[in-house]
This record gives C-alpha cells, structure tokens and sequence, in this order.
C-alpha cells in the first residue's frame, strides 16, 4: 500500500526567545493509505501538534511531513495537502461557520473554486455519508453534539481529501454523540476507504483502530496493533494512560492468578474468555 | 429570556415568499418601509396592512411568530402613543385630567402611528423568517458589490456578518450558562440600583469576551483547515437567478405604492 503521510525525523517548537522547549523531537511515522491509526498520549505529549504538521497548520522546524508526496513547506503545496488531508478539530460549535448545514458544508468546495453544480453534489455526497442528509437545512446551533460533529465531518468531506484527521472529535460530545461520530467514522475507513487518523484519549475507541501509536514526551513511544499495545498495560499505566475496561478486568484476574489471555480488548471477547475459563 | 430574541431567526417552511430571490426581498423590505410613510389616509394604511397580510399568508408564517417579533418593541410603541396621545391639542377635547388632553384627532392619529410602526417591525421581520441569515449576507454582498470600485472589501464585510450571526445563539447560550454559573456562586444580578446591577454583569462578560477569543481562534483554525483564502477564486453553491415570480413580486409593490400615493388626493387624511 501506498503511503499516505510520511513525517520525517520532525521537530517543532513554539519556540520563543525564552523557551526552546521542543514539542517534538525527532519523530518518524508513517501512515499508509486506506489504514485506521489511533494516535494516544496525554495532555503535552505533542499529539495535536503532530496532527497540525499533516495538513500544514503548523510546518516543522526541522525534518519534513510529506502528504502523498508533497512537501508541507512548500507553500505552492499549502491548498493541495489541506485538500488532500482534512482536519475535524475538537469542538464542532467552533467549526462550522455557517447558519444552515448545507451551507455550511459547501464552505470547503467553495474556497475551492468548484463550480456551483459540483459543490451540490458533493455537498449531498457528504451529508449522505455522515446520515445527516434530511437535517440539510437545519441550523448548526439546533443540533445535538454528535451531529454537529457529523456536520463538520461532512464539510471537510467536500472536500474530497483522501485521509482524515480528527483531533479528539468526541472530546466534548455525550456518549450518544461519541457513538455517532465513531460510528461514522468507522464506516468512512472501511466503505470508502478512507485513511483515518484519530486523536482520542478513549481508549475504547483507539481499540477500534488497526494500529494504536502512543507518544509521550514529543516522541513515540509504542507503536502496533491494539492488542499488541494495550497487552502491556503497566507501561501505559507508565506514561499516564489506561486500557479500555475488559483489557483492564481480564489484566487484574491474571495478576490475582486466574487464567485468561492478556490481549483482550472488547466486552465480547472479555466475557467469551471468562465464559471459557469457568467451564 | 435571552432566548426569546428572534432577529435573524429563519423560520423554515417551503413557500413562494421563501423562493424569492433575497436581492428582491431585502429591496422590497426597503421600499416597504419607506411606503409606509406614505399613506397620509385610513385606506392607504388599510392597504399597507393588507400587502403585509397577504405577504404573510403567503410566506407561511404561523400568527405566533408575528406576535414574537412585536414583543420586544411594545414598551417604545407605547412610549411613542402616549406622547403622541397627549401631545395632540387638535381636534375636539374627549379627556382632560391635570395636564393631560385627549382629542379625537390625537386618538386618530395615534392609533395611526401604532399601526405605522407595527407594520414596519412586522415587515422587517418578514425578510428574516423568510431569508436564511446566508442567504441575506449573499443579498448584500451582491447589492454591495459596485463598492469594490471605491475600495470596499465586500466579501470580508459580508463574511464578517455571516460569522456574527452564526454565533449570536452560540453566544448567547454561553451567556446563559455562565449567568447560571456566576448564580449558583452566589452572585446578585437582579437586585440593587443599575450602577449595581451593571457592576454586577462583569464577572459575566469577562468569561464571555475570554471564551469568545478563544473561540474565534479555533474558528479560524477550521476556516484555514477548509481552504478559505478570501474572496478571490471562490464559488458560491446557490447562485441568485431573477425568475418569473420575483418580476411579480416587484410589480405589485410598484403599483401599490403607486396606488398609496394616489390615495393621498382622494381621500381625507388622517396626518
């Protein structure tokens, strides 16, 4: 599979006079096409920074981001990676600047220049995608949470970029509105094959990603399969992180000596394994 | 009761008024109010109304809603009647109690105005239920736009108002939020004489004007995220097309207001 971002050796600072703090250090990832990668860390980890370095935001003080290829400080590229890498930030009422939904989903293609018979058809393309079709001319403030986070997934949809960025979309939304948007989001990936890259500090959702990255301290840290990263949950435990409660469960039955296999990540798996043991 | 404020507040049902192209309505919102100081006669105002009536019935709009709109303007209408109740000397004296004169004429005449102003907010808020917020600011910017000859950036003015109306409910809903907060904390807002009461309003728009900046950054963060660069280059998805209807529209106001001035020969005026 063809790669998607590729961040080479990236530094970045805010730096000021008074504080050359580096944010990140030297970090390498690579995201493949059509792959769903979870990115976790707490607060000041560099995470949110690291998603703005994808789409240009922010531009590395040293090392590079390529976005399929193009180079995020080349401003000539600057329209081309956002078009390419859409970002939905963290709360949806800062996000949509427009009083009707559809409107507001058209404000991307617009800046695009598209002609005005394309941008309707993207624009119900994009609604239809996130299940919010019939709320079209609804306006932004009467919706719930979850929606209007639907709402701004679908204006960076109309865009028509081939990866995702969420920056810890659900952060502020009830667990209906979490549900929602994950739910969305999951069918995005595996319908259309859409790159996903999801910011979250839920760890229930990072288990539904195929690849869990977590970094602490401006680098990574653990980089592989859910399974493969939340098996060790007292390193997580190390750089201030948990697990999602059955992996938890089944992590404190093994320490008290009961027998249960260390990578379980869902209520499902969690009750078929302690079903198994009691027979 | 911050809620309650309905300017700007589409209201969305699908009628012929609501189809009209929103360069036609805001202009004919114009040359309404402007109408509405013609009629010097009870039945050019009769037919003031009835052109508002009718435009509402056609609009759609529940009764409700123009009860809502007058709300908030009721304590000037009545300011504005009682000085023009008891300021009237002309006319055969009806009333009089210590400096108080009530007159036929004045009666008359007040409840002339009364009429007169209801009309114009009712009007007004005609254009509002019926043209959504965007749809407006893509009136003016258009109506605007022999301005950039002189140097005027008619799209950022207009991005400006979109923005601003999109976050009037949002701010507001904060305003109410941090009331209840700065409330359950023991603050006093509804008691002690203004200098107090606006005093007290402080620890409420601070937060307000904190949240709002940052807000406006984040804002500008998904702005830049979707790609906006100005005015240059842009497309817009609705494009504004004069049809049949908005010809119709035009020419009755036209002939009515034609008519209202004719009124003013024929019959006995009131002002």
């Amino acid at each position: 599979m063809a790669t998607m971002i590729d961040a080479r050796q990236v530094s970045f600072s805010y730096a000021t006079e008074d504080d050359p703090h580096e944010v990140l250090c030297g970090v390498s990832l690579s995201v493949k096409e059509g792959s769903f990668t979870a990115l976790l860390g707490h607060n000041g980890s560099g995470k949110s920074t690291m998603a703005k370095l994808f789409n240009a935001l922010l531009l590395p003080s040293g090392g590079q981001v390529l976005v399929q290829g193009m180079d995020t400080a080349r401003e000539e590229n600057k329209y081309d990676v956002r078009r390419t890498v859409g970002m939905v930030l963290q709360n949806p009422d800062n996000q949509l600047v427009s009083t009707v939904v559809e409107e507001d989903v058209a404000f991307g293609p617009e800046n695009l220049g598209v002609p005005p018979a394309e941008i309707r058809e993207r624009v119900e393309a994009a609604l239809r995608a996130v299940d919010m079709w019939e709320f079209r001319e609804h306006a932004p403030h009467k919706l719930s949470g979850g929606q209007k986070q639907r709402v701004a997934i679908a204006g960076v949809l109309a865009m028509q970029p081939q990866c995702l960025v969420l920056d810890e979309p659900t952060a502020m939304l009830d667990p209906q509105g979490r549900r929602e948007v994950m739910e969305t989001v999951r069918r995005l990936n595996r319908e259309q094959g859409m790159t996903v890259v999801l910011i979250t500090h839920y760890m229930e959702e990072a288990a539904k990603a195929d690849r869990v990255v977590v970094m602490d301290g401006g680098a990574i840290v653990m980089d592989g399969t859910p399974r493969e990263v939340f098996r060790e949950a007292e390193r997580l435990r190390g750089f201030q992180l948990d697990v999602p409660q059955p992996t938890e469960l089944c992590h404190v039955l093994r320490k008290a000596g009961v027998n249960l296999p260390p990578d379980v990540l869902t209520v499902d798996e969690c009750v078929e394994a302690l079903a198994s043991m009691m027979e | 009761m911050l809620r309650d404020i309905t300017i700007g507040q589409y209201f969305p049902v699908s009628s012929p008024m609501h189809r009209l192209d929103p360069r036609v309505k805001l202009v004919l919102t114009v040359l309404y109010i402007v109408a509405l100081f013609l009629p010097k006669t009870w039945v050019g105002l009769a037919i003031a109304v009835a052109l508002l009536a009718a435009a509402y019935a056609l609009a759609r709009i529940p009764f409700s809603m123009v009860v809502k709109s007058v709300r908030p303007i009721l304590l000037l209408v009545t300011l504005t009647a009682a000085l023009n109740l008891f300021y009237n000397k002309d006319g055969t004296v009806l009333f009089q109690w210590w400096i108080f004169t009530v007159t036929d004429a004045g009666l008359a005449k007040t409840a002339f105005i009364i009429v007169r102003i209801l009309c114009l907010i009712v009007g007004s808020s005609l254009l509002t239920y019926t043209t959504t917020p965007t749809a407006l600011t893509d009136a003016i910017e258009r109506l605007l736009s022999p301005l950039k000859a002189v140097g005027l950036n008619v799209h950022e003015l207009a991005m400006m108002m979109t923005i601003a109306l999109r976050f009037i409910p949002t701010l507001i809903e904060e305003t109410d939020k941090i009331m209840s907060a700065q409330k359950a904390r023991g603050a006093d807002m509804e008691s002690g004489g203004l200098l107090r009461r606006i005093r007290s309003l402080l620890p409420v728009l601070i937060p307000l004007f904190a949240s709002s900046f940052r807000r406006a950054y984040e804002l500008a963060l998904a702005m830049e995220c979707r790609c906006y660069r100005g005015g240059e280059g842009r497309t817009r998805m609705k494009r504004l097309q004069l049809a049949a209807r908005d010809g119709v529209a035009l020419g009755v106001t036209a002939v009515t207001v034609a008519l209202l001035v004719w009124l003013n020969f024929v019959f006995p005026r009131v002002i």
